[in-house]
């Protein structure tokens, strides 16, 4: 009997000696283990690292509040709104230029970008592992992944300047990776670093007419040279804009503009690059987007955050129909006859931002149109004008005025044609997040602030904003802050 | 090993070759009752003979050649043998401690030989105070040992020993129940306990590696004895209310409190209505509990039956909780060197639970309100114009009724709980054992909680009928139904062998080695949540029918297994008697970690010298037992948060359809070198015995360090990985002393006293952090916005569970508004403080020093003790005083002392209508000093050839009296266990009961 006992302990000793360590791999059944890339090793399981990207575009801190706060609010497209003593956590400082580098909304557009920029290293990094995927289909995610990659860093070098460029996924404990995340690089560097990838998209991506309807909203190789043509006109290489411009082929104006940012209007001939939101559930739209720029007070339904500024209400022409397009009305009957009742609390709403169907919901199906053929335009006559080409610019200014009910621009000067595409592009692209940085790009922030309720608007200082400074004390001496923060 | 089996096998054959002959003997106590399992040796013939169940023996000896008869407990005899029936008499040990064993894991020890730090409590301790839970019975009866208790039926309170180690691994200490390495004792009678081990220092820790960090509770259940059958019945009654209530304004009070925070006249004086919400959400529990065990043994069989029932109603209207276990633990003896112990329990609990958010709104609600109209309607909130409470008034605050609240809440948990193992013990030779021991717990629970959202909507809103509900919310539930399961199985086995032999008379030598596993199951639980089933319980399963268009929600979860392989290892020697030596070492490896950071190894020390046997001592008549004694050792929490690679999923997005497309990535940057927690600590402690050992005591002073607590981290900004990572960042100090003091003396036969106390200190420090990014752990959430608790890289310095809120400043005198100290030390309202500079750190919501005394007399047949407990040093939070903001009720001390233009010397501030920041203002002293129990008992005179053997009645009151200085209900607030959580925070809190118990017991 002992010998038994005996043999049996000893046994059982060896097992233990021999293999312990696999008895200790125990699977994983509460979330997904990462060794299990197989599960993702087919076409299905490909897509799902680039949906995840697009999905970013949908968040909170991505795309909604403060996004908003810094790309409109701090504009003289826009006041804060709201009730007069509901700051919304920091939107009275953006709208009075007055932020330092602890700005939430700033912290936040700063992060949420580069959780984007991870979620397309991820699928950069995985896409190449899935051999079972079709070829051709991982190539046209990496496009799609290398635009928007491009999308976010263009957003980043137009906030903060130079950042570091994260273009591989870090090792934690590695130190040249370490460098690489708190080290910030030049506005050259990160432009070079979007043409790079704007390249290498248009390369992999086909066009817009390639997708079915179920996938509309990938971006497509038209898109990638309308960002390239924007990211030129930034770095103002007229010709390069020129140049992308007439590569974007196959699109045409709307013919109603206020269509455009209503359900009817998603997809359009006119549409490039379009953030789409589904509003019936389950939902899966821009988080809160409609719902903190929607009428505040009795007979509304929203924050009232981001209401249209008198400045901007002046800059409409008579006549011009973007107008009423662009601004709720205190008082007025919108196009689905909901009436804004005079009881709400401000005068002016932004229109782009309602939704008809789902208008107090979280998520909603309000679209953000990012690029837009009307753009491809009249970035186009900006570059030719800047080209001395005056006259091939004025035509294209036209088609633009003519669409929104208005007669020929009597500018005849390059210099009162520049004066006037500027103009345009404000009135055409009100409330669609380019204001803020075009007034810096035109260099004419100046004088604008000061035109809107005499805003301090510090030159070599309010071009960028700060950077945050959780990163500041994460890099140490790594990264320096933007000049007068 | 070969010498063993040789010297085996010669004790095997020596008798058949020696001229001895049969020697005949019985042993007995003073008494003359025979001491059975007594062993009587031989030394020269080497033979040696143990006593059977009547004390008889026979040994192969040669005449007149000394018999040593040894009994544990008894002190040892030489005798010569003699050819007729010996009688020997064994005189019991007068030193009590050589009697007591402690268990010390994988194996006992004499208690004067432990080298460890190990409170042992004893099964009259743990049933004298009625209580579910055995650990809420010990709270102060154990120095270093810290309960924190609720008296909500069925929770399980906080033991924290010698300190807390980590802020976000595992707190609660581990189980180990006949052998079970389990978290929770809810589903153990208390009345099967024979005994509760308390280990506490590393030295005696170490045997359980990664797991014993927070210190190991072992308890052992009742085996049977004795020779014939014994059946012993227990059962009480008794009756509970809360230990203290809070004094609320009354109606008229309310009204003028509340129009001067709104200046205006909005309540009338002489309201009609004056509701005592908490009298009308409470009513006085009773508790109920039967035992009936029976137990005997014979030569080969050892039994032991019980079965146990306790059956609550608490204070909380509709809150019951009934609990039945089954026990049986038998022991087989196969064979002379074959032993087998077989335990298993059956506990099966049901309850219907209520929320505790109805004390905070019995507290908040206004007195105005009524709890029905005169319709019949529940009461609301809602002011008319008139200054009374009507229906289609206007509403002057967010609180609900309290009682339609329970009477709406429909919720009932069921859980059954198996338990069970088998121990084989072979002894291979006669010092050699080996043991076998497989223990296993399977966990089933089940709940529903039935949510009639829109009656409840209706009770809310007197003023609206039913077809409003549709109108108002066209895509509403009518009701709600969830159903929730889990289930888990958990199991261990370990094999050891167990060496123990003396050699040359004084060197005592005892080696244990053994492997063990031990598996955490997958835990699985299902919730199901349901819309609009039918309003009759009855008809919420029927057969065939399809429900999944009504699913609202459906969680399928299984959670991770975990695996621990281990090798442990401890060698213990004793030297003459005096000098004693322990060494143990365990090798554990955890499924928890990485592949190169999963194995550990937790090695331990233990020196004693037991002072009182050296030869100057020897004589003393004062000193009875001084024995110094100390050890270091290692020791691991594993059980701290999962640190695996996953994918993300759920990051869906259309794409231009109404096609839902599944999106997925990594969000989380790991850190694979993570792994356990480990805690070092050395300790020094002194026994002793004085005056024929009337005077008992214990010093002990410690010193852990837990060198490398876990926090979470943040990757750099710019990874873009917003998921926090787990890394051992930290360092946290726990210094203390324990003192245990016990007087006893027998007077008489007829009078016996004993006086007895503990008292112990630690000092609890976070003592450093590493430079990285924290992500803070912020808690004490009070609801509002506000919350109470910080720990981040500000915390260095400072107690775990610290409160860090803003210092009140006093009030201003001119208009009677609420001050605080900004960073700079001005006085600022609250609209200015800044919340990142001016919060302070004011203390821990752990006391930092613990004490308990305890008392008792047997006079004739009576006997009588008492116990008490108290905390110093704690702070707690007036979380549901801190609530108020614009209508809530408030207590009947500040409504007649407040600031007013007339009243500027008043206690406290102006009223207000915003909701107060988090600060000192609400933030009060937690010491108290309770007595815990009081025990009457009358032993009942009895025939000794009566059919009952023996009867006691007794009396019991729980909890009589507290002396606090907290204003709120019950200073000893649990909360959620987490002192990172609403530990020490008033709100949502079952109130401290106070219960008297009337009860017999009965053997057969």
């Amino acid at each position: 009997m002992k010998k038994i006992y005996i043999a049996t302990f000893v046994l059982s000793t060896l097992f233990f000696t021999g293999c312990a360590d696999d008895y200790l791999d125990v699977d994983q059944t509460e979330s997904i283990s990462t060794d299990d890339v197989e599960l993702f090793n087919n076409d299905a399981g490909a897509t799902q690292f680039v949906t995840s990207i697009y999905n970013k575009f949908l968040n909170w801190d991505m795309t909604s509040f403060g996004w908003i706060g810094l790309s409109s609010i701090t504009s003289d497209d826009a006041d804060k709104g709201s009730s007069p003593g509901d700051t919304g956590t920091d939107k009275d400082v953006l709208d009075n230029l007055t932020y330092n580098a602890s700005n939430p909304s700033v912290e936040g557009i700063f992060n949420a970008n580069y959780d984007g920029i991870n979620r397309c290293n991820q699928a950069l990094n995985i896409l190449p592992k899935l051999d079972k995927a079709d070829a051709n289909l991982r190539a046209r995610l990496a496009g799609e992944a290398k635009f928007l990659r491009a999308f976010m860093y263009f957003t980043l070098v137009k906030c903060f300047g130079g950042v570091p460029i994260v273009d591989h996924l870090p090792i934690p404990g590695s130190d040249s990776d370490r460098i690489m995340q708190l080290t910030r690089k030049t506005s050259a560097e990160v432009y070079a670093f979007i043409e790079s990838d704007l390249n290498d998209a248009i390369a992999a991506l086909p066009e817009k007419s390639a997708y079915g309807a179920n996938e509309k909203s990938r971006v497509s190789k038209g898109a990638a040279y309308a960002l390239l043509a924007k990211v030129s006109l930034y770095q103002k290489n007229w010709q390069k804009v020129v140049d992308n411009c007439n590569k974007v082929t196959g699109y045409s104006l709307a013919n109603d503009y206020a269509t455009m940012f209503r359900p009817a209007g998603k997809f359009d001939s006119e549409s490039i690059f379009e953030i789409y939101a589904q509003g019936a559930v389950p939902a899966k739209g821009i988080e809160g987007y409609s719902n903190t720029q929607g009428a505040r007070g009795a007979g509304g339904w929203g924050w009232g955050f981001n209401t249209p500024s008198q400045s901007l209400v002046n800059a409409y022409e008579p006549g011009d129909v973007r107008k009423t397009a662009t601004i709720i009305f205190r008082g007025t009957t919108l196009y689905d006859g909901r009436v804004i009742p005079t009881t709400v609390e401000n005068e002016t709403y932004n229109y782009k931002a309602y939704s008809s169907a789902y208008t107090d919901a979280w998520e909603t199906d309000v679209d953000i149109k990012y690029l837009r053929y009307a753009e491809v335009l009249l970035m186009k006559a900006e570059a030719l004008n800047e080209l001395g080409q005056t006259s091939e610019a004025i035509p294209l200014l036209n088609q633009i005025r003519n669409r929104a009910n208005l007669g020929a621009t009597p500018a005849v000067s390059q210099a009162d044609v520049r004066t006037a595409i500027w103009k345009e592009r404000r009135v055409e692209m009100a409330f669609e997040h380019d204001r803020f940085f075009d007034l810096v790009r035109t260099g004419q922030a100046k004088a604008a602030f000061t035109a809107d309720n005499n805003k301090v608007f510090v030159v070599g200082k309010h071009e960028l904003f700060p950077i945050p400074a959780a990163f500041l004390k994460q890099a140490g001496t790594l990264s320096s802050q933007n000049p007068l923060y | 090993m070969k010498n063993f089996i040789f010297s085996f096998l010669a004790l095997l054959l020596l008798p058949a070759y020696m001229s001895g002959q049969a020697i005949k003997g019985k042993v007995v106590d003073g008494t003359g009752m025979g001491i059975p399992g007594a062993v009587i040796s031989a030394a020269n013939s080497r033979t040696s003979a143990d006593t059977d169940f009547d004390g008889n023996f026979t040994i192969n000896a040669k005449e007149g050649e000394i018999l040593k008869i040894s009994m544990l407990g008894f002190d040892a005899v030489s005798v010569p043998a003699t050819t007729g029936t010996m009688n020997i008499v064994l005189k019991e040990s007068s030193d009590t401690a050589l009697k007591e064993v402690v268990v010390i894991g994988y194996g006992t020890r004499k208690k004067v030989d432990n080298t460890t730090a190990i409170s042992s409590i004893k099964s009259e301790e743990i049933t004298k105070t009625k209580v579910l839970n055995a650990s809420q019975a010990i709270q102060g009866k154990a120095a270093g040992v810290q309960v924190i208790s609720s008296d909500l039926p069925g929770s399980s309170p906080s033991v924290v020993i010698r300190g807390l180690g980590t802020a976000l691994g595992g707190r609660t200490p581990l189980y180990v129940v006949d052998g079970m390495q389990t978290d929770n004792i809810n589903n153990i009678n208390t009345n099967d306990i024979t005994s509760y081990d308390i280990l506490k220092d590393a030295s005696a820790l170490a045997i359980y590696g990664t797991r014993a960090a927070n210190g190991v509770i072992i308890i052992t259940t009742k085996k049977g004895k004795g020779d014939k059958v014994s059946v012993e019945i227990e059962s009480f009654a008794g009756v509970r209310s809360p230990l203290k209530k809070v004094k609320m304004a009354d109606s008229n009070q309310y009204a003028s409190f509340t129009n001067s925070a709104l200046q205006n006249n909005t309540f009338a004086q002489n309201q009609p209505v004056n509701t005592d919400w908490f009298d009308e959400i409470t009513r006085t529990g009773s508790y109920t509990q039967n035992n009936v065990s029976v137990s005997g043994g014979t030569e080969s069989i050892k039994y032991f039956f019980s079965l146990g029932n306790y059956e609550e109603k608490a204070v909380l209207n509709g809150l019951d909780y009934g609990r039945t276990t089954f026990r049986t633990n038998n022991e087989y003896k196969i064979s002379k060197k074959l032993t087998l112990n077989q335990n298993f329990s059956f506990t099966s609990t049901k309850s219907t639970p209520k929320p505790l958010g109805a004390f905070t709104n019995a507290y908040k609600q206004s007195p105005i309100v009524p709890v029905r109209f005169a319709d019949g309607k529940y009461g609301v909130s809602r002011v008319g114009a008139d200054g009374l409470v009507s229906q289609t008034g206007s509403a002057f605050n967010n609180v609900g009724n309290p009682v339609a609240q329970l009477d709406f809440f429909d919720e009932e948990q069921r859980s059954i709980t198996l338990q069970g193992g088998l121990k084989l013990d072979y002894e291979i030779l006669k010092s050699l054992k080996f043991t076998s021991q497989f223990s296993g717990e399977y966990y089933t629970w089940k709940q529903y909680n039935f949510s009639d959202t829109k009656n409840i909507w209706l009770a809310a809103n007197p003023n609206k009928v039913a077809s409003d509900y549709e109108k108002e919310f066209p895509n509403a539930n009518l009701n709600l139904l969830t159903k929730g399961r889990e289930q888990y199985y958990n199991w261990n086995l370990a094999n050891y062998l167990t060496y123990n032999k003396v050699f040359a008379e004084i060197h005592d030598v005892e080696v244990m080695a053994g492997i063990e596993t031990s598996v955490r199951g997958a835990r699985e639980k299902l919730t199901i949540a349901r819309k609009n089933v039918n309003t009759d319980a009855n008809y919420w399963a029927l057969k065939d029918v399809e429900y999944a268009t009504n699913i609202t929600s459906y969680k399928d979860e299984v959670f991770n297994e975990v695996k621990l392989a281990s090798y442990l290892a401890r060698f213990q020697y004793k030297l003459m008697d005096k000098y004693l030596v322990t060494g143990t070492v365990r090798r554990d490896g955890s499924s928890n970690f990485g592949k190169d950071y999963r194995w550990g190894t937790f090695p331990a020390f233990g020196l004693g010298w037991i002072i009182s046997k050296e030869a100057f001592l020897a004589d003393s008549k004062t000193i009875n037992l001084l024995k110094l004694r100390g050890g270091w050792g290692k020791l691991g929490n594993q059980n701290v948060p999962l640190n695996r690679a996953s994918y993300t999923s759920g990051q869906n997005a259309y794409l231009g359809g109404s096609i839902l497309n599944e999106g997925s990535t990594i969000n989380s940057q790991i850190d694979p070198s993570l792994s356990w927690e480990i805690t070092k600590e050395s300790s020094v402690g002194l026994d002793f015995e004085l005056l024929n050992s009337k005077l008992t005591g214990t010093f002990d002073v410690y010193d852990r360090n837990t060198s490398n607590i876990i926090l979470n981290t943040r990757p750099y900004s710019t990874s873009g990985i917003t998921n926090v990572s787990p890394a051992h960042v930290g360092e946290v100090s726990n210094r203390g002393y324990e003192i245990s003091l016990r007087w006893d003396d027998k007077v008489s036969d007829d009078f016996s006293y004993y006086i007895g106390g503990n008292f112990s200190g630690n000092q609890n420090e976070l003592t450093g952090l590493k430079d990285v990014i924290l992500s803070p752990v912020v808690g004490g959430g009070l609801g509002n916005g506000q919350d109470t608790k910080l720990l981040d890289n500000t915390t260095v310095g400072q107690p775990l569970g610290s409160f860090y809120i803003y210092e009140y400043a006093g009030f201003d005198a001119a208009n009677g508004t609420m001050l605080y100290y900004n960073a700079a030390g001005d006085k600022v309202t609250q609209n200015v403080l800044n919340a990142t500079t001016d919060k302070k750190y004011v203390g821990s919501s752990l006391p930092k020093t613990n004490y308990g005394v305890s008392l008792g007399f047997n006079y004739k047949n009576f006997d009588f003790s008492v116990d008490g407990y108290g905390t110093n040093g704690a702070k707690v939070y007036n979380g549901k005083k801190a609530q108020r903001f614009s209508g809530e009720n408030i207590e009947a001390s500040l409504a007649t002392d407040f600031w007013t233009a007339s009243n500027l010397s008043a206690s406290n501030p102006a009223p207000f209508n915003q909701v107060p920041v988090a600060s000192t203002y609400y933030l009060e002293s937690g010491d108290f000093f309770r007595i815990n129990n009081i025990t009457v008992g009358y032993k009942l005179p009895l025939q000794s050839t009566s059919f009952i053997s023996a009867c006691r009645i007794y009396v019991n009151a729980i909890n009589p009296f507290i002396t606090q200085k907290f204003s709120g209900f019950s200073p000893e607030l649990n909360g959620d266990g987490n002192p990172y959580g609403s530990q020490g925070v008033e709100l949502d809190a079952y109130p401290t009961l106070r219960s008297f118990v009337i009860g017999a017991n009965l053997k057969f």
